[in-house]
């Protein structure tokens, strides 16, 4: 493996970054609470800038949970691609699904408004489970590629291991900046990789990232992305700041969450059940407490 | 508002942006299923401990310290609801009294109900009517924050040890001066230790016409209009004068006893006649020479006369405001610090035996920067002895530390203004009728003219008052070199 030694290059090149933050803000007699809210951060003449979409806040129940995964697919993609019954999110997974369907619209939104940029995705560029799926993946890439805009996915963790390390473990004896491109991962279908993963190693210190870039992208040109992003955003711990920004500025602090408790208390008088905590009822100071709870 | 905690006998509330409340303000915690309700003072507002606030405030701030520039698409307009929490305060207060069948207990023993208590604001008049602060003998102090006036009762000063202290130019005297005129009114002899001379004119309007005390102020200025003839005077507080303010040693003090003994079986009891004596006694050399420096040293303060005619003021005065009230100002400016300790030891030698022989009722005295003048040994006498008498004081201050502590821990009354040193509100917080929380965290952030009443005046219940404005001319103003400039 050899690495793709980098250098900044600072012509001026809009950055924008999306995420998106889910959360359940308690339970109710017959359903659950969550909220969702995204965020599009983009840095142009050397400042930032952000657009933040939310809080939404809603009340599933399994009666109204197709109803609404639904409607707000229709509404953000004028399609409905999952009618079967059985893709129908649960309600645990309702907060993730639903925090996807504004995160693939605030992606679509932006390499529809863009030109000649860098967009920053919060995870990878694989396809093909139920938050992302591949046709809407692959119109996303291909409205950036005709905007000239390159996509890069960044992802925190990564399951992904070449000699039985983790890749972003992989010690190399070279200076950062460089990208270390991986090869042969396979998948298995209806899972499939639009983009080519490789290892970015962006600032000195012991961070590295999986970083996903656009297959379709000619490689000189999946390079000189990279070079920009060196050149046009603040990189800490290899980490672009537009992208840290975007995940800071939609993350639920505690006082929000009291804040929307309030909000649903006082607009429509939902009253949050407190359910025992049954690991804390039958362990005592064994019991961990449900994470899911 | 919501009952947060209760810690002995301090309280938490919570309080959102639509309940204000600040410090000083009183809280009524009724918990109507216990028919009881406590009465407590707010002494400090903090922010309420949300979870996630230091998150929120950082994340505002990413970009190297200015704010990150953007816009919120908040359809449900939940960010009024953030602001909400985040805005949320916590009064902390003192609990004061428990009403139980409109009467106050002055308990904080029961505990009210968290989610069932009803917390409102107790308006200063109702409070008033409550704690019946407001007695047959009415002082107005002045306003209180919600507009309404703060009375107090005459009867609250009577008997009672009073301090008047704060920083400087924050109001004390003004506050004095109200005390005192309304003591007049009500037919009560005052005594004013006046330093600076800024009593002189209380009996003048602001535009120099003379108002309604105008006859009840007398102006005593030492070897001026007010003088003592040795006949008038007993053995005991000539050495007392002798001793305290001029050091006389105990050898010569009983040389002088005799002499002054054998000039009053002569009945030859004048100056002149004292340094003749003193000229032709037959003593040790160094004690005649100890005896002629303290004689001279009474010369020079021309406050002993010889002629008896001259020296009747004091009385005359007094008996007159004995009769319809009044106010005697003894004015000690332009009076060196050992004649004003001559001064201050005759007159309270004085009043102790007018007191004594019944021939005057009682004296509030009111005593400014009494460390100037008071000796070390008075300051319990007058706070003790004295007070059975019939002298009840009232000091003045702007150094707190000058009043012993004792006197502190004696005193009925505090009238506290403005201090921010620390040490200040120390000494101050040890007297016994406040709570070292309440002075420190109010009296720091009064503005001037704002006082904090504290003790039997306002039947223990700290209020926060504006004095009042006071229709005299003012006296006493720091001459300044700039003040054509400004």
């Amino acid at each position: 493996m050899q690495p793709i030694p980098l250098q900044a290059r600072h012509e001026e090149t809009i950055v924008a970054a999306v995420d998106t933050s889910s959360m359940k803000i308690g339970e109710t007699a017959t359903g659950t609470l969550i909220a969702v809210r995204g965020a599009n951060v983009w840095k142009q003449n050397k400042s930032y800038h952000y657009i933040r979409l939310g809080p939404f806040v809603f009340h599933i129940t399994e009666e109204n949970k197709r109803e609404v995964y639904n409607t707000l697919q229709t509404a953000y993609f004028n399609t409905q691609r999952e009618q079967n019954h059985q893709n129908t999110p649960n309600l645990l997974q309702m907060p993730t699904r639903i925090a996807s369907l504004l995160e693939r619209w605030l992606q679509t939104m932006l390499t529809k408004t863009m030109n000649n940029g860098l967009v920053l995705f919060d995870g990878s560029l694989t396809s093909g489970t139920a938050d992302t799926p591949t046709p809407l993946m692959k119109e996303i890439l291909e409205t950036a590629r005709k905007r000239q805009i390159v996509v890069l996915a960044f992802s925190k963790m990564t399951s992904l291991r070449f000699n039985g390390h983790i890749i972003t473990d992989i010690p190399l004896n070279h200076n950062p900046p460089y990208m270390l491109e991986t090869a042969g991962l396979k998948t298995k279908p209806p899972i499939v990789l639009l983009g080519d993963i490789y290892v970015a190693r962006l600032t000195k210190g012991n961070y590295a990232f999986r970083m996903d870039i656009d297959k379709q992208v000619v490689p000189e040109q999946r390079i000189e992305a990279v070079e920009k992003l060196l050149g046009n955003d603040l990189l800490s711990q290899s980490y672009p700041e537009t992208l840290r920004l975007a995940h800071i500025l939609c993350t639920f602090t505690a006082n929000e969450v009291i804040a929307m408790q309030h909000f649903t208390a006082q607009a429509y008088g939902l009253k949050m059940v407190n359910r025992p905590d049954m690991h804390r009822l039958l362990f005592g100071p064994f019991g961990k407490g449900d994470v899911n709870a | 508002m919501k009952l947060y905690k209760k810690e002995g006998n301090i309280i938490q509330i919570l309080s959102f942006q639509n309940e204000t409340a600040e410090k000083g303000d009183y809280l009524l915690v009724e918990d109507a299923d216990a028919g009881k309700a406590l009465i407590a003072q707010v002494i400090d507002v903090q922010f309420a401990s949300i979870p996630g606030i230091l998150e929120e405030l950082l994340r505002s701030l990413p970009d190297g310290g200015e704010l990150i520039q953007g816009e919120d698409f908040d359809p449900l307009e939940i960010a009024p609801h953030i602001t909400y929490i985040q805005d949320a305060s916590l009064l902390v207060c003192k609990i004061r009294a428990t009403v139980e069948n409109e009467s106050l207990i002055p308990s904080s023993s029961w505990l009210p109900s968290r989610s069932q208590s009803a917390i409102k604001k107790l308006p200063i008049p109702a409070l008033i009517k409550l704690a019946k602060i407001d007695g047959k003998l009415p002082i107005i102090l002045g306003g209180t924050k919600d507009s309404s006036l703060l009375t107090i009762d005459a009867t609250s000063l009577d008997g009672r040890l009073n301090i008047i202290t704060g920083k400087k130019e924050t109001g004390k005297s003004h506050l004095s001066k109200l005390l005192m005129l309304n003591l007049v009114g009500y037919k009560a002899s005052v005594v004013v230790f006046d330093l600076n001379g800024e009593y002189l004119s209380l009996g003048m309007t602001a535009d120099g016409k003379r108002n309604a005390y105008h006859d009840k102020i007398h102006i005593l200025t030492p070897s001026q209009n007010f003088k003592v003839a040795l006949k008038q005077l007993n053995l005991h507080v000539l050495l007392e004068i002798l001793i305290h303010a001029l050091h006389l040693p105990g050898t010569s003090a009983r040389e002088f006893r005799r002499i002054w003994q054998s000039l009053k079986e002569k009945d030859m009891l004048n100056m002149h006649e004292l340094g003749e004596a003193i000229r032709n006694c037959h003593c040790n050399q160094h004690v005649r020479d100890a005896l002629f420096s303290r004689y001279y040293a009474l010369v020079n303060s021309h406050f002993f006369t010889d002629n008896v005619a001259e020296a009747t003021l004091l009385e005359e005065c007094l008996f007159k405001a004995k009769e319809r009230g009044g106010a005697i100002i003894v004015n000690l400016r332009n009076t060196s610090s050992i004649d004003r300790q001559i001064v201050v030891e005759y007159l309270l030698a004085k009043f102790v035996e007018l007191l004594t022989d019944s021939r005057l009722k009682a004296i509030f005295l009111f005593a400014e920067e009494a460390h100037l003048y008071l000796r070390e040994t008075y300051w319990d006498d007058i706070v003790t002895r004295m007070r059975h008498f019939g002298i009840f004081t009232t000091f003045i201050t702007n150094q707190p530390d000058t009043v012993r502590e004792n006197i502190y821990r004696q005193a009925d009354n505090i009238f506290l203004f403005n201090f921010t040193n620390e040490h200040d509100l120390e000494v101050v917080s040890r007297a016994a009728r406040v709570d070292a929380e309440t002075v420190k965290s109010i009296a720091r952030d009064l503005p001037p003219h704002y006082c904090l009443g504290l003790g039997r005046v306002v039947r223990d219940f700290p209020m926060v008052v504006k004095v009042k404005a006071l229709d005299v001319k003012t006296m006493g103003e720091t001459r300044l070199f700039f003040k054509d400039t400004n």
